[in-house]
C-alpha cells in the first residue's frame, strides 16, 4: 500500500512538471494559436543554466531564477525574431518555425554544455515518514513553486490590465484589435510569461530526474496530452490534467514498464482529441 | 570516391521516395503529417525480420509496404476528426510510439540492439561497386515509378479532387462529396512509399537499431520538400539532393576541422537544419523552385 501512495506521490511530482510544460503550450495555444513545439527544449535550455549557474554560486534558487530570466529572453526573442513576422501565416507554418527553433536551441544547448548527463547537486536530506510514507522535503518545496507559477501566471492573467488584454486577444483576435489593444505588447508579455514558464518546469523536471540535450523533448508529447486534457486556453486545467497524467503515468509503471509510459499520454491525448476534444475544463468552441 | 558517391546517391534516392511520399500527402492534399519516420521504420523493420527468415527480397519490400499502409489506416480515421495542427501532434506522437515499441518488443526486434546482418539487396554481386550501382539503379527505377505514378495522380479526377480538399475542404463537401476516403487513401499511400523506402535503407545498410527512427528523419524530409518547393517533384528531388549535399558535406567538415567531436558535429547539424527550417518559413515558404502562382 505504502509502495503505490509512494508511486502516487512520485507522479504527482512528475504530473506538476507536465502540467507546468502543459501550461506553457496551452497558453500559446490559446492566445497565439498554434502548438508550440519549442516548449520543451526551452525546458532543456532552463534545466542547463540553472544547473551551471547553481554550480557556480552553490545556490539551486539563484540557479532557477536566472534560469527563469533566460527563459523570458528566449521567449522575447523567439517572438521578435520570428513569430511576430509569422503573424496571419496558418498555424502550420508556425508549429514548423517552432519546430526549427527547437532543433536550433537543443543544439545550442549540446554545443555549450556538452552532450553527457548531468545532476543538481543537492544535500542529501533524511526523508520525513508520515505514517510509513516517504516524503522528500526536496518534492514539497518544489510542489510549492509550481503551485506559486501556476499563481503568477493566474494573477497576471486576471488580475493586471495586460492579462486582460490577452484574455481578449484569445477570445476574438480581430475584435481586440478594433478595440485597440495592440498585438504587439500582448504577445510580449505573452512570450515571457511562457518562456519562464517553461524554464521553471525544466529546471524542476532537471532536479527531479537528469538533465540532457534531450529531455525536453522527451516531455514534449505528455505536455501537448495534458494541454488538450485539459481544455486549450485553460491555465488550470493544464496542471490538473498534467497532474493526472503525471499519476497515471507513474502508478502504471509497474504494470506496463518503464518505456510504455510516455505511450499512455498518447493513449490519453488520442481518446481525449476523440471523445472530447474541448478537454475537462474547456468550453466546446467548434472542431479540434 | 566514387564508392562514396554512389552512398550517397542511394541514401539520396531513398530520401526522394520519402519525400514524394510526403509531397503526395502534405503537398497534394495538405495533411500535416509529422510521424513520417514511424512510416519508414515500419517498412525497415518488416524488410529485415522478412529478409532475415529468408523471405526473398521484392516480398519483403511488398510486405513492409502493406504494413506501413495499414498502420496509416487508423491514424487517417483520426485525421478526419482533427484540424491540421492537432493532426499533426498525433502523428509525431505515433510515430514516437512505434519506435516505442520496436525499442521495447525485445522478442522480435532486439531492442536497442537492433537487427543486424539483413540480406543486402543484390547480394549476389558481392559488396563493390557492382553491388551498389544495381541497388541504385533499382531505387532509381523505383523513383522513377513513384514519380510517374505521382503525375498521373495530380492530372486525374481523384489529384484534382485532393487539391480540392487541400484549398476548400468545407467547399469539396458543399458540392456533395467525402473527403474523408480520399484523405485516408492518400495517407494510405505516402505511408506505403514511405515503407518500400524504409525496406530499401534496411536492405542497403544491413543492420537497423530503433536510434536511425526518430522524429529528426521526418523533419529532415520536411526539410527538403520546404527548400525544394511544396507540391512539385522537381522540388522534392532537388530538396532531398540539396539537403544530401548539406548532411554530408557537414562530415566533410570534420575532416577539415578535426577537433570537433561527432557529438558535436551531430549538434550543429540539428542546429543547422532548425534554422534552415526557421528561415525557409520566414523568407522563402514557396521553397526554391515552388509553385508561385497559385498558393
Amino acid at each position: 500500500m505504502s509502495v503505490l501512495v509512494e508511486l502516487f506521490i512520485g507522479g504527482l511530482m512528475s504530473g506538476l512538471v507536465v502540467g507546468l510544460a502543459a501550461l506553457a503550450i496551452t497558453l500559446v495555444f490559446g492566445i497565439a494559436r498554434f502548438p508550440n513545439a519549442a516548449t520543451g527544449d526551452a525546458m532543456t535550455l532552463g534545466a542547463f543554466v540553472a544547473l551551471s549557474v547553481s554550480a557556480i554560486t552553490g545556490s539551486v534558487i539563484i540557479g532557477g531564477l536566472i534560469a527563469a530570466v533566460m527563459g523570458v529572453a528566449v521567449g522575447v526573442g523567439a517572438y521578435v525574431l520570428v513569430f511576430r513576422k509569422l503573424a496571419g501565416r496558418s498555424s502550420v507554418a508556425n508549429l514548423l518555425a517552432s519546430m526549427g527553433i527547437a532543433f536550433f536551441v537543443r543544439a545550442v544547448v549540446g554545443l555549450i554544455f556538452g552532450h553527457q548527463q548531468q545532476v543538481f547537486q543537492l544535500p542529501l536530506v533524511r526523508p520525513w515518514r508520515v505514517f510509513d510514507i516517504r516524503i522528500q522535503p526536496s518534492d514539497l518545496t518544489l510542489a510549492t513553486v509550481a503551485l506559486v507559477t501556476l499563481g503568477a501566471v493566474f494573477l497576471v492573467l486576471h488580475m493586471t490590465p495586460v492579462g486582460r488584454r490577452m484574455r481578449a486577444v484569445a477570445d476574438d483576435p480581430g475584435l481586440a484589435r478594433v478595440s485597440g489593444i495592440s498585438p504587439t505588447r500582448v504577445m510580449i508579455a505573452l512570450w515571457a510569461m511562457t518562456g519562464s514558464v517553461s524554464a521553471i518546469a525544466g529546471v524542476m523536471y532537471g532536479i527531479k530526474t537528469v538533465v540532457t540535450p534531450e529531455m525536453g523533448w522527451d516531455m514534449l508529447l505528455p505536455a501537448f496530452a495534458a494541454a488538450i486534457l485539459g481544455g486549450i486556453g485553460h491555465p488550470v486545467g493544464a496542471i490538473v490534467a498534467g497532474v493526472l497524467l503525471g499519476a497515471l503515468q507513474e502508478m502504471s509503471t509497474p504494470l506496463v514498464g518503464f518505456t510504455y509510459k510516455i505511450a499512455i499520454s498518447f493513449v490519453v491525448l488520442l481518446i481525449v482529441l476523440l471523445v472530447r476534444p474541448q478537454g475537462l475544463l474547456g468550453q466546446a468552441e467548434g472542431a479540434r | 570516391m566514387l564508392p562514396y558517391f554512389v552512398a550517397i546517391l542511394i541514401i539520396a534516392a531513398i530520401y526522394v521516395l520519402l519525400a514524394l511520399g510526403l509531397n503526395l500527402q502534405f503537398g497534394l492534399t495538405g495533411l500535416i503529417n509529422f510521424g513520417h519516420v514511424g512510416f519508414f521504420c515500419i517498412g525497415a523493420y518488416t524488410a529485415a525480420l522478412l529478409g532475415q527468415a529468408g523471405v526473398p527480397w521484392p516480398l519483403t519490400f511488398l510486405v513492409g509496404a502493406a504494413l506501413a499502409a495499414i498502420a496509416a489506416w487508423p491514424l487517417g480515421l483520426v485525421s478526419l476528426k482533427l484540424k491540421d495542427d492537432y493532426f499533426a501532434i498525433v502523428s509525431l506522437g505515433f510515430s514516437e510510439i512505434v519506435r516505442i515499441i520496436v525499442t521495447s518488443e525485445q522478442w522480435l526486434t532486439k531492442g536497442v540492439q537492433g537487427l543486424t546482418g539483413i540480406p543486402k539487396l543484390m547480394g549476389f554481386l558481392g559488396t563493390g561497386l557492382s553491388q551498389a550501382l544495381a541497388v541504385l539503379g533499382i531505387l532509381v527505377a523505383v523513383n522513377v515509378l513513384a514519380g510517374l505514378a505521382k503525375l498521373r495522380i495530380v492530372r486525374s479526377p481523384f489529384g484534382r479532387m485532393l487539391e480540392a480538399i487541400r484549398d476548400n475542404e468545407e467547399g469539396v463537401k458543399a458540392l456533395g462529396k467525402d473527403p474523408a476516403g480520399f484523405k485516408i487513401q492518400v495517407l494510405m499511400l505516402g505511408a506505403a512509399l514511405a515503407g518500400i523506402a524504409g525496406g530499401f535503407y534496411a536492405h542497403y545498410i544491413g543492420y537497423i537499431v530503433p536510434e536511425q527512427f526518430i522524429p529528426l528523419v521526418t523533419f529532415y524530409v520536411w526539410m527538403a520538400i520546404i527548400i525544394g518547393g511544396v507540391g512539385s517533384i522537381s522540388g522534392a528531388v532537388a530538396g532531398t539532393l540539396i539537403l544530401m549535399v548539406f548532411l554530408e558535406g557537414s562530415r566533410f567538415l570534420r575532416d577539415i576541422v578535426p577537433f570537433v567531436s561527432e557529438v558535436d558535429m551531430a549538434s550543429i547539424r540539428l542546429g543547422a537544419i532548425g534554422l534552415a527550417l526557421v528561415l525557409f518559413i520566414l523568407y522563402r515558404p514557396q521553397g526554391l523552385m515552388g509553385d508561385y502562382s497559385t498558393r
